[in-house]
């Protein structure tokens, strides 16, 4: 029932983003307006689901660990958020993205930046729906049952959803760079809307790492093991590190910057996809 | 040319080198380039692996060169040393100037010396004391008030410690690199596993053994599935921690629950089942039945003749199905090896003519736990956590200094002077608000 509730965001992020698209094409206020208000309708929709999917997660759980007292039932519940597997996480990504577009940069969630934003959710979803990924909610492994779970999976994936918006952005630069369009944020815009995303990303995936490190170390007395996750963050920080030295530093602006982010958000991609089934390690999602 | 200078231009170069950003960035990327081959190429594997998988020549190659164990290797530590050199030299050589102008007050004076921003004029009638109070207190929150001579001046500054921010940040991860590295030249890292009811004053690192100074005893382990099914649910060590025989404390060791005694620290990392005495099986061979004791990793003669059985290995609960053993039945020819399951002796194939089935597996845990000292843990932790104000100080705390002057003109009139200074990359691009962090 939940599962098909993400099917039907996923239809309504795909009509998100036809409709920015038509109303930068056609500059329709009303077509934008309908886009905007679909994109809360399937916010609406993805954080109920969510929500659904963790009470269920909770109520499972405590069938297996029967809690009375508040603290118990309160650390179940933290323990059984919706972020343990794989099809977890590609639909709490798929929600990171849009909340985290409409707080960062509301005023620019629209037209071609709102669209490929929207489509990126879409992907997300329609990967977790039809990818053939197993939606089931099973119980957590010792290894994940840490408190450390939850804060270290919201800030990974907050930061990867920064950065996509800063890939967002950046590929809309490149655009405008080439064909200037008037109705679009001029390039100045864009390139400091790329810096602050980078900066946002840069943050949430430092978060990400020392949250992980101090979770491997309570876990597997090691809070660095070079397992390839691991070394896929920290290349991914590597380069949106240079990016920001190069920015502040050797006063890199425009082309190059977008560039960067574009390379950045795909060394995210293959921390996020490749590393979970090209590489194995303690993070793979196929084990 | 006079000797002193000489000497000097050396200096000055290698200064100019590592305090360079063209470094730091050169050396990020090479870092970032270096941890793919580790994550591409499969680390720390025999090197007759690389050979089988690269050939001969290319895989003793990359074993000779440390591709193999490329994160240990001098291709990558010696860029991270220098990476740690740049760093240290960039906050040596800026952050007395940073430290200076976070502890210089805005002054009067420099106040006077801001670039203007704009004018505004009231009329000899109304009063701007009030307005202009007001207005600063909700833009700056805290301002000062001076009169000098004919004029007053209002002044406030906003983010006075930002350029400490970046020095934070680097020296945050100075401090993490400094707790790697005490970590590998102080700390100990071993595996010691223990049998259900066994006692140990020593542990492994590596193939040397290295004693405690106190004696641990594993009084139990336990391992507990969801539902009978093959998820599991807790790894649970019961231990107890002896000083000269005596009893001194008990801890329950689980995973992401670690146990800490005596400056060490225990994890649960790993278990498993051994037969503590013969295992029982009935063996069927047409109208034949016997139960045979067949001693754990011993060739047994089977009845009949038709063949020889080892048990290789036991284990709790195999695939979910409960207690199982590892049998290798042998007859003249290549040995088979199958599970014989003790709940489900329907289960699983087994290669004739014989049949057995289990009667009774006397099994016994152990438990291997990960015994660790790191005096560097506390370094990488007090990294993370400098790390936090320094990027709050260097990217969300732009530095603002403001000062409205106030005259009354020639005609009787008030007017209001802006001056004031705001961070380059601020007026720039509009929406950054963080300006560059090298004064």
């Amino acid at each position: 029932m939940i599962s098909q509730l993400f099917g039907a965001v996923m239809l309504i992020y795909l009509c998100v983003a036809i409709f920015f698209l038509m109303a930068e094409l056609w500059s329709s206020d009303r077509l934008r307006a309908a886009a905007r208000f679909l994109l809360w309708l399937g916010l609406g929709v993805q954080t109920a689901a969510l929500l659904g999917r963790w009470w269920q997660s909770y109520h499972l759980a405590l069938g297996h660990n029967p809690a009375a007292a508040f603290s118990e039932k309160l650390r179940l519940i933290i323990l059984q958020a919706p972020v343990s597997n794989f099809y977890d996480s590609l639909i709490f990504f798929a929600w990171c993205l849009p909340i985290l577009g409409l707080i960062a940069f509301r005023r620019y969630f629209k037209g071609y930046l709102g669209a490929l934003l929207a489509v990126l959710s879409t992907l997300l979803l329609a990967y977790a729906s039809l990818g053939g990924v197993d939606s089931r909610i099973k119980p957590l492994m010792p290894a994940l049952k840490s408190n450390w779970l939850l804060i270290h999976v919201v800030t990974c994936f907050l930061g990867y959803s920064a950065f996509a918006l800063a890939f967002g952005v950046a590929i809309l630069y490149l655009l405008q760079d080439r064909r200037p369009r008037p109705s679009l944020p001029a390039p100045p815009i864009l390139d400091g809307l790329i810096y602050r995303a980078t900066i946002l990303g840069f943050l949430l995936l430092t978060l990400g790492i020392f949250t992980g490190a101090v979770w491997a170390e309570t876990a597997w007395g090691r809070y660095w093991s070079w397992d390839p996750k691991e070394t896929w963050s920290l290349i991914t920080w590597l380069i949106y590190a240079a990016l920001l030295h190069a920015r502040l530093l050797k006063g890199w602006h425009g082309r190059r910057i977008a560039w960067l982010a574009v390379l950045g958000f795909m060394a995210v991609l293959f921390t996020y996809f490749g590393v979970s089934f090209l590489l194995s390690g303690l993070h793979s999602y196929l084990t | 040319m006079p000797g002193p200078h000489l000497q000097s231009k050396p200096k000055s170069w290698l200064w100019g080198t590592l305090t360079s950003i063209r470094l730091t960035v050169f050396l990020l990327l090479i870092l970032a380039a270096l941890a793919v081959i580790g994550t591409v190429l499969p680390q720390n594997q025999p090197p007759g692996m690389y050979a089988a998988r690269f050939g001969p020549v290319w895989g003793e190659l990359l074993w000779r060169a440390g591709f193999t164990n490329v994160y240990f290797s001098p291709w990558f530590l010696a860029p991270i040393c220098l990476l740690a050199l740049n760093i240290l030299a960039c906050v040596v050589h800026g952050l007395p100037q940073a430290a200076r102008r976070a502890t210089t007050r805005l002054t009067p004076e420099a106040a006077l010396g801001l670039p203007e921003r704009g004018r505004i004029t009231w009329g000899p009638r109304d009063d701007p004391h009030p307005r202009i109070t007001a207005a600063l207190g909700r833009e700056l929150g805290r301002f000062q008030q001076e009169s000098h001579r004919d004029k007053e001046i209002y002044f406030g500054e906003r983010g006075r410690f930002r350029p400490l921010g970046p020095y934070l940040i680097h020296l945050a991860l100075l401090l993490i690199l400094a707790g790697g590295l005490i970590g590998k030249f102080w700390g100990v890292d071993g595996q010691l596993p223990l049998d259900q009811g066994a006692t140990a004053d020593a542990f492994r690192v590596d193939s040397q053994t290295v004693p405690l100074n106190f004696q641990v005893r594993l009084d139990k382990f336990q391992v507990t599935y969801y539902d009978q099914g093959s998820t599991p649910k807790e790894f649970r060590s019961d231990m107890t921690f002896l000083k000269d025989g005596r009893e001194v404390s008990r801890a329950v060791c689980r995973v992401n629950e670690p146990v800490s005694f005596g400056g060490y620290t225990f994890y649960q990392a790993s278990y498993g089942a051994q037969a503590t005495g013969p295992i029982r099986l009935q063996v069927t061979l047409g109208d034949l039945k016997q139960t045979l004791e067949v001693p754990f990793r011993q060739l047994v003669d089977l009845p009949g003749g038709h063949g020889r059985i080892i048990a290789m290995q036991v284990n709790g609960n195999f695939q979910g199905f409960g207690p199982a053993v590892l049998l290798a039945f042998a007859r003249g020819g290549h040995p088979q090896a199958f599970w014989a399951l003790q709940d489900h002796p329907a289960l699983g194939e087994q290669p004739g003519p014989y049949r057995f089935t289990v009667e009774a597996i006397p099994l016994g845990y152990y438990s291997v736990f990960q015994v660790k000292h790191d005096p560097g843990v506390g370094w990488v932790y007090a990294g993370f956590l400098l790390f936090l104000p320094g990027f709050y100080l260097a990217f969300f705390r732009p530095a603002e200094r403001w000062a409205l002057v106030l005259e009354k003109t020639s005609q009787g009139k008030w007017q209001g002077r802006l001056l004031g200074a705001v961070p380059a990359t601020a007026r720039n691009s509009p929406p950054a608000r963080n300006g560059s962090w090298r004064p």
